[in-house]
């Protein structure tokens, strides 16, 4: 049996004023599993990533990443995870290798120059990385943060819109990367996305996420399989219709 | 010696690295404050040199009289060449003019009439002369040529005075100063310090320096105010604060590390403002020939910039529960420029007012606003209390410091986050 390194268990999150934005979500992803959240905007994944990632408290319910509870012990919970956030963006004047350097110290890593070599490497930004990363494309920024996230090899990397608004090439690259680094390090990796595509290629279970709800968990093929359909846009769209009349 | 822990080491190095490359807020913060007081004396004293003023004489009397008693002659062209003597050598621009039409001439700014009969007063021993000097109102050349007009006369008329006396005593054949009985009772005063022991009137000098130190306080507080606001509020909007706080640095390090970098962008602001200051002592000094070394006092300056660190400090904090709240870098600047003209209002009283001298019933519940310990620092210093203005420094920097823990126990790192609706 592979090891569960997160066990997200009835997770709830109310704003003021009694917003729901997560209802009662739970999830297991184990040991070198890329689970894939997937959902219409709104649907509460980021809000949910972010509960993992310790910067926001649910309201209700467990999470622990590794065997420690997040909720209670945020920080210890914060060394095992790595998060992208979506619309992270990288700090103008500093160039990409001192980006680099600057989160390794952050993060205690044991071997700067070691960490900060494979983050480089990850970035496959080069010479590129001597410069600031103000001049960088959106393509590049992205990838010099996904190596920041990486390049310490946490146990759990929270992956919010990975790809978002970048190009084909650059998409590429990101995938791979994360393919990749998942093969080599033994590591975990949740990661939201609108991209179909995407999911089915690098995802080995997904969890479809409505209205603060997961509705529908399963591997792709299991969930193409299961609805009788083509792909996954086609299954999301049946079981949001279901959802919806049940 | 002082470490800092781990996270706020490594992230002030990463605040500091970010800042030496901000060129615009480096300018705003070392090379304002460092060319504006200097520029605005160089520009003064350009400006005022280059002001022209046009100043008119009429000589109505164009006479002279001897009075028969005293045997004393008075010629009125006498005060009209002194007149132009000296209005000329101050750099205005002087004319004779025939008649009073000239007072309705809109380039004229001073008119100077001598009236008829003035000689035959200005001589006599039981008239008085009057000279009537037209100020165009509202311009201030204006009124420096008017005072100049007033010196002159005075001057004019003192030395009249000493020949009526001299005549006067001739006749009486009495023996007797002319000092003595022009100015009987004079009044005479000693600059001595807190202590009474005699001091120079550099003294005084150097006490203006320190109410210009505590006015400079506000200008330094400002650019401080809007790094903490770009760093906090802005991080938000740049989208990289969430990236930071998802490491396992607490919030509360994450802040501390901006405060101190902004801190320190305000302790530089405030050498560089002293700097400033002294460049413009120092083009004053020329002017009025006194040596800068006399009046610039560097223990003060020293002073200036510990006192400017907490000060900026305290403002910080003071701003830092209501910034971390607000919508954007608009409403987060309006709050930091609530504080900042509290500052301001408390430092500009602190350029006119002895604080050091109110009494206790009105100080002591001042005590409780951390500016009036930033002023009275530098006050207790001046007025030779040394031991009070460190005093007031520790109070200061224990203020500060309480305000900054409270100010971060405050912070909800979710509003931080995102912005409240």
């Amino acid at each position: 049996m592979p090891r569960k390194v997160l066990v997200v268990d009835s997770v709830h999150k109310t704003y003021k004023g009694g917003v729901y934005a997560v209802r009662g979500v739970s999830f297991t992803v184990y040991e070198g599993e890329i689970y894939g959240l997937i959902g219409p905007n709104g649907a509460g994944k980021t809000t949910t990533l972010r509960m993992i990632a310790g910067l926001i408290k649910p309201s209700k319910g467990s999470i622990t990443v590794d065997g420690v509870d997040a909720v209670r012990e945020p920080f210890r919970a914060r060394k095992l995870v790595g998060y992208l956030p979506e619309e992270a963006e990288v700090y103008s004047r500093l160039k990409g290798i001192e980006h680099l350097k600057f989160y390794a110290e952050l993060y205690g890593v044991n071997n700067v120059d070691e960490v900060v070599e494979y983050g480089a490497s990850l970035s496959g930004l080069g010479s590129r990385l001597y410069e600031r990363a103000g001049n960088y494309s959106k393509g590049m920024k992205r990838r010099l943060l996904l190596a920041i996230v990486l390049m310490r090899k946490p146990r759990l990397a929270l992956l919010d819109e990975p790809t978002s608004g970048l190009d084909v090439y650059a998409s590429v690259h990101v995938r791979e990367v994360i393919k990749k680094y998942v093969r080599e390090t033994r590591s975990s990796v949740v990661l939201s996305s609108h991209n179909m595509l995407e999911v089915e290629y690098l995802c080995d279970r997904i969890g479809f996420m409505y209205n603060g709800r997961i509705i529908l968990e399963g591997s792709p093929k299991s969930i193409i399989d299961e609805y009788g359909v083509d792909n996954l846009e086609e299954a999301f769209t049946k079981a949001i219709e279901e959802f919806r009349s049940a | 010696m002082l470490r800092l822990p781990r996270y706020i080491r490594i992230l002030l190095g990463k605040e500091l690295l970010d800042l030496s490359r901000d060129r615009k807020t480096l300018f705003t913060s070392i090379l304002l404050p460092l060319t504006m007081l200097p520029l605005l004396g160089l520009v003064s004293l350009l400006l005022i040199a280059q002001q022209p003023v046009n100043v008119a004489i009429v000589d109505l009397d164009t006479s002279k009289y001897t009075d028969p008693q005293l045997g004393l002659t008075v010629d009125s062209h006498w005060l009209v060449g002194n007149l132009t003597h000296y209005l000329r050598s101050y750099g205005y621009n002087v004319s004779l003019a025939e008649s009073l039409e000239v007072v309705r001439d809109p380039k004229v700014d001073v008119v100077v009439v001598i009236p008829p009969g003035f000689a035959e007063n200005a001589s006599s021993l039981d008239r008085i002369a009057h000279v009537t000097v037209y100020k165009k109102a509202g311009y201030q050349a204006a009124s420096r040529a008017e005072s100049l007009v007033y010196s002159v006369v005075s001057a004019f008329s003192y030395n009249l005075s000493r020949a009526k006396i001299a005549a006067l005593l001739e006749i009486a054949n009495v023996a007797a100063s002319l000092q003595a009985i022009r100015n009987p009772v004079q009044a005479l005063t000693e600059l001595v310090s807190v202590v009474g022991e005699r001091v120079s009137f550099e003294a005084e000098l150097r006490s203006l320096f320190a109410r210009i130190l505590v006015l400079a306080l506000s200008f330094v507080v400002t650019p401080a105010a809007s790094y903490v606001i770009d760093g906090i509020i802005g991080e938000r909007e740049r989208k990289t604060i969430e990236f930071l706080m998802v490491s396992p640095a607490p919030l509360s390090h994450i802040i501390y590390a901006k405060m101190i970098a902004a801190t320190i962008l305000g302790i530089i602001s405030a050498v560089f403002d002293a700097a400033g200051l002294v460049l413009y002592m120092f083009f004053m000094g020329l002017v009025y020939g006194i040596a800068i070394g006399i009046i610039v006092d560097y223990r003060l300056l020293v002073l200036h910039a510990v006192t400017a660190f907490f000060t900026i400090l305290s403002t910080i904090t003071i701003a830092l529960p209501f910034i971390t709240k607000t919508r954007g870098i608009r409403s987060a600047s309006n709050i930091a420029s609530i504080v900042t003209t509290a500052g301001l209002v408390f430092f500009f009283t602190g350029f006119l007012i002895d604080y050091i001298k109110l009494p206790p019933h009105i100080l002591y519940p001042l005590y409780a606003i951390p500016y009036v310990h930033s002023i009275l620092a530098i006050q207790a210093y001046v007025f030779e209390d040394p031991v009070r203005s460190v005093m007031h420094i520790l109070l200061l920097a224990l203020v500060s410091l309480a305000l900054l823990i409270g100010a971060t126990k405050t912070i909800d790192p979710e509003k931080l986050l995102v912005a409240p609706s």
